[in-house]
């Protein structure tokens, strides 16, 4: 019946060609609807309309990357080296089958942490642990490793009361009894679990007295501790994927949802059953309250929810949660500032590219990437799609930059934890993000998506565009991995931002980042009185060499990870810096002429109160 | 008779093979057949070319542009193919010198000029797309030609006038979900808040058909191969819109391709009537004809087809063979003649051809 297949009335991809009679005369005669969203697609990266989705269950837009201009020729003086195995992280992370996934919980991987739990000034390390269906895996947990200060680490988790084997998915790191000590909250296929540091180097599991545990079986994915209606104390937002059962999912290959380039994959997320986010009150007494439904956090249509970033988007002093979504529109809950919160992703062109349409959202990097003050957001989607770029343009208004800021060169990977972070400290914020396919089947029938692959990493060009770098900024950069989860912190102390990467089924990646040159830095830390002590939710803006730059305190980003709460930023030859600081509490405090290559640790409503030239 | 007939049928689906909705990544190049003939002219390198960049083979249609421009270096023609082919790959730098090539050989062309315009608007180059595509607006080349000047207008920072050019675009391109939600951003952007919400609803409207016409494809393609019939059918009626020539294109398509060919007719039938421009529903109108052996109604659909798309081999070589079955020898001998120029490679029509000629010689 191939006949009928001539016009293909574009069921499996839209027509390319517009119905051209050079001759001119009947050019427009023979265009018809269709071949006018073809011609759309041709041009805008390929964002085409068509009736049935090529790659399964996740949305992916076919996109075909964008040319790749002349390279600039700039030096980049930020040069990665993975020294994982060195420091001491050699235990893989355990996530399903190696070479097969062949349910959706198998193939999504989970966060990793950089946190300073024992505040010896020196950051740690957290990762998280998947399992095996099959059954547990000898030696898999998540693990807390404590900084040695001289490049390596020491597994304490056994130490710390934190051996724990299972599904464990995305992690949030905050004071949530302002005790002065970072706790930590893990989502969990089927059940989450909050842990309070006990400030003596352990841990104890409170799920249960916090009021955190749940009725059956729940995917929670991203999670983040927000202060959501200021009172000082921190809350809990849970975004929650899918519905997943073993004994519910359909098989690999069953549906059109379960299939990837003709090769039968893991099922989803399409055709499985979207969830809702949740969000709990802090009662200030050790346990939460459920608000989902009085905060209209419920109210939402339900989404597959992946990372969750909670920051004051608007600037007006109340934090608001983004969510991306994967394969349906990504939310942004908007804080009304008294108790509830208004879902605008759509009004504010967050929920969906600039087409209009949704994509697979994965990991969300806040940031000010044109350093204009205002913090911007990148999110990480599926193969053959490009991240999307969202420049704030204030108001809670975003525009989608992404092609004009040069990003489109890149479409070939699954892209996951993301960060929008200086990494030559020349004042620029850069663009990081790890890849790796939900599919290891695929890559036999089809080389062109393979398994395991590289970083990405796009360095700041200024005016907001942006050049990718494949192999200028160290051997750790081209390096092949299946990844997930990203972090970024100064584990050294050495004036820069190093990378911590979650591998599936292998030992995790630690990017250890050596940045010459002559770019001066500044470090913020920041301690809450009337706020929380972990400052989650405060927005810093530093002034320097004309640039204004805002970051916020974070206690989730990237996918489903959690970074460094001293905030870093790079400030080029700048040789001043001015600081302003809006609190969570809403207090508002600055400080001029900081010099730079310091750590500048302050104290809500005190001022700075140390300052510490580190190693650089 | 009916093996020649036959012959030319397995001809007409070789000639497709691999275009059965497989997206170009699913279908590697190699599946491609190499047809290396010799003898074979630019106008069939140009026939393979477009064929199989409606495939969706652009890669392999590329070689077939590059050796249509080696017998003829100023063809035209050729140059804006291959143009348009290394557009869809992205290869945007080179697309411009294709379409500049054009521009010197054949002059000022509105749809050069629109094709550079969007190269502008890709490659950020706000003014020039704007002069480029502003000095076509007025009589488009192609109707998302507003579309582009809007997103170019907007993207520049001058978001009234393409707030101007987007509701235009939105006027003649009412369906397009698209287009509703650039013109909501652009409201959105100018502070015209009203007009925003109503731009946003009639996106999300919009957007949710497209949705469900994707979910009611999979759906009636999976029943058809999986269901009776008469099953599939009541899946496979929820894409019947009889007012949208695109669903009905579709759901006669999807019929055909499953063999329900009573099934595909009214579908079919309907959208030309709507659509009278279309070439796929005459298209697949005059193949469903065919294979219900109505070869009277199927010559005005192939016809049509043909006259809407002369080069497309698939369409003249079906006309060539229905004509040879109606008898109208005299009308299908330069109809297959044409078939045999654009696929040299095609051994069937040409033997056919050899038939008709030396039955008129006899004559």
């Amino acid at each position: 019946m191939g006949e009928h297949r001539v016009c293909n009335a574009r069921v499996g991809g839209s027509n390319p060609l517009p119905s051209t009679n050079f001759s001119g005369g009947s050019v427009l005669r023979g265009v018809t609807r269709r071949e006018f969203l073809a011609i759309v697609a041709t041009g805008t990266a390929g964002a085409g309309v068509s009736w049935a989705q090529e790659s399964g269950g996740m949305a992916s837009r076919g996109v075909k990357p964008q040319p790749r201009g002349k390279p600039s020729g700039l030096p980049f003086h930020a040069r990665f080296t993975d020294v994982a195995a060195h420091a001491g992280l050699r235990a893989p992370v355990i996530y399903g089958p190696p070479d097969r996934m062949d349910y959706i919980l198998e193939s999504m991987g989970c966060g990793v942490a950089f946190l300073d739990y024992d505040n010896d000034g020196w950051l740690d390390i957290f990762l998280l642990s998947g399992t095996r269906r099959e059954g547990p895996v000898e030696g898999a947990t998540n693990r807390l490793y404590k900084n040695n200060r001289d490049g390596t680490f020491t597994e304490v988790t056994a130490k710390a009361g934190l051996v724990r084997q299972g599904w464990a998915c995305g992690v949030t790191v905050g004071d949530y009894n302002n005790d002065g000590f970072e706790d930590l909250f893990i989502t969990s296929w089927p059940q989450n679990i909050l842990y309070r540091n006990n400030g003596d180097g352990t841990f104890t599991d409170v799920t249960g007295a916090a009021g955190l545990l749940h009725p059956g079986k729940r995917w929670g994915s991203g999670c983040t501790w927000v202060d959501y209606d200021r009172d000082g104390r921190l809350d809990l937002f849970v975004a929650n994927y899918l519905a997943f059962d073993f004994d519910k999912i359909p098989p690999t290959g069953k549906d059109p949802n379960c299939d990837f380039k003709g090769v039968p994959v893991n099922c989803g997320p399409r055709g499985l059953v979207p969830e809702r986010p949740m969000l709990y009150h802090n009662n200030g007494d050790g346990a939460f309250t459920d608000v989902t439904a009085r905060s209209g956090i419920g109210a939402v249509k339900a989404g597959f929810g992946l990372a969750a970033v909670a920051a004051d988007l608007d600037g007006d002093g109340w934090q608001d949660i983004y969510v991306a979504c994967d394969s349906t529109p990504s939310l942004l809950f908007h804080n009304r500032g008294d108790g509830t919160f208004a879902e605008q992703g759509l009004l504010s062109g967050l929920a969906v590219n600039e087409d209009g349409n949704e994509q697979a959202g994965m990991g969300i990097a806040i940031g000010d990437f044109d350093t204009d003050g205002r913090l911007d957001a990148l999110k990480t989607h599926f193969a053959e799609d490009t991240v999307a770029l969202y420049r704030n343009a204030g108001h809670l208004v975003f525009e989608d930059v992404t092609l004009r800021s040069g990003l489109g060169v890149e479409t070939r990977y699954v892209g996951w934890g993301n960060g929008i972070a200086d990494l030559d400290n020349d004042g620029l914020p850069d663009l990081f993000w790890v890849t790796g396919s939900t599919f290891p089947e695929v890559e036999r029938k089809h080389p062109e998506f393979p398994h395991k692959t590289p970083r990405v990493l796009f360095r700041n060009l200024g005016g907001g565009r942006f050049e990718e770098l494949l192999d200028a900024a160290g051997p750790a950069i081209a390096e092949a991995h299946s990844s997930r989860g990203v972090a970024f912190g100064d584990f050294d102390n050495d004036g820069d931002l190093d990378i911590l990467i979650m591998n599936m089924n292998e030992p995790p990646s630690l990017l250890r980042n050596d940045v010459r040159g002559s770019g001066h830095w500044l470090k913020v830390k920041l301690v809450g009185t009337r706020s929380n002590t972990s400052a989650i939710g405060a927005v810093v803006t530093v002034a320097y060499g004309g640039r204004r730059q805002a970051q916020a305190v974070l206690a989730a980003s990237g996918y489903l990870s959690c970074g460094d709460r001293r905030l870093h930023f790079g400030l080029g030859a700048a040789t001043t810096a001015d600081l302003e600081i809006v609190w969570p509490s809403g207090v508002r405090e600055s400080v001029k002429g900081l010099r730079p290559d310091q750590l500048v640790t302050m104290k809500e409503g005190v001022g700075v109160v140390a300052r510490e030239r580190l190693r650089s | 008779m009916t093996r020649i007939v036959k012959a030319l049928l397995s001809t007409v689906a070789l000639g497709l093979a691999g275009a059965g909705g497989m997206p170009q990544a699913q279908a590697p190049s190699a599946q491609v057949p190499s047809v290396q003939v010799q003898g074979t002219g630019v106008e069939a390198h140009l026939s393979r070319g477009m064929q199989l960049m409606q495939e969706q083979l652009f890669e392999a249609a590329t070689s077939e542009f590059e050796q249509a421009l080696a017998l003829n270096a100023k063809d035209p023609k050729a140059h804006f193919e291959f143009a348009v082919c290394l557009l869809s790959l992205g290869r945007n730098d080179e697309a411009r010198k294709q379409f500049e090539q054009v521009q010197k050989l054949a002059g000022e062309s509105r749809y050069v000029t629109y094709y550079l315009g969007r190269l502008d608007l890709l490659s950020n180059d706000y003014a020039s797309a704007i002069k480029r595509l502003g000095s076509v607006a007025e009589d488009p080349p192609f109707p998302d030609t507003a579309f582009h000047l809007g997103v170019a207008y907007v993207s520049s920072g001058d978001v009234e006038q393409g707030t101007k050019w987007l509701e235009r675009a939105a006027r003649l391109l009412p369906r397009d979900y698209r287009v509703h939600y650039r013109l909501a951003r652009a409201f959105s952007s100018g502070g015209h808040e009203k007009e925003a919400a109503r731009e946003y609803e009639l996106y999300s409207q919009l957007r949710d058909e497209h949705k469900n016409t994707e979910k009611d494809v999979r759906d009636c393609a999976s029943a058809l191969r999986a269901e009776p019939l008469a099953d599939a059918r009541e899946v496979c009626r929820r894409i019947y819109d009889p007012n949208d020539a695109d669903k009905l294109t579709l759901l006669g398509q999807l019929f055909g391709d499953a063999g329900a060919f009573a099934e595909a007719l009214e579908p079919l039938n309907r959208a030309v009537q709507l659509d009278p421009n279309s070439f796929e529903a005459w298209h697949n109108l005059g193949v469903t004809h065919f294979r219900l052996n109505h070869y009277k109604d199927a010559r005005a659909p192939l016809e049509k087809a043909v006259a809407l798309r002369p080069e497309f081999y698939g369409s003249v070589v079906l006309l060539g063979a229905t004509l040879y079955m109606l008898g109208d020898d005299a009308a299908a001998l330069p109809v297959l003649e044409h078939a045999h120029r654009l696929n040299p490679a095609d051994a069937q029509t040409a033997a056919v051809l050899e038939k008709l000629r030396a039955g008129r010689k006899k004559e």
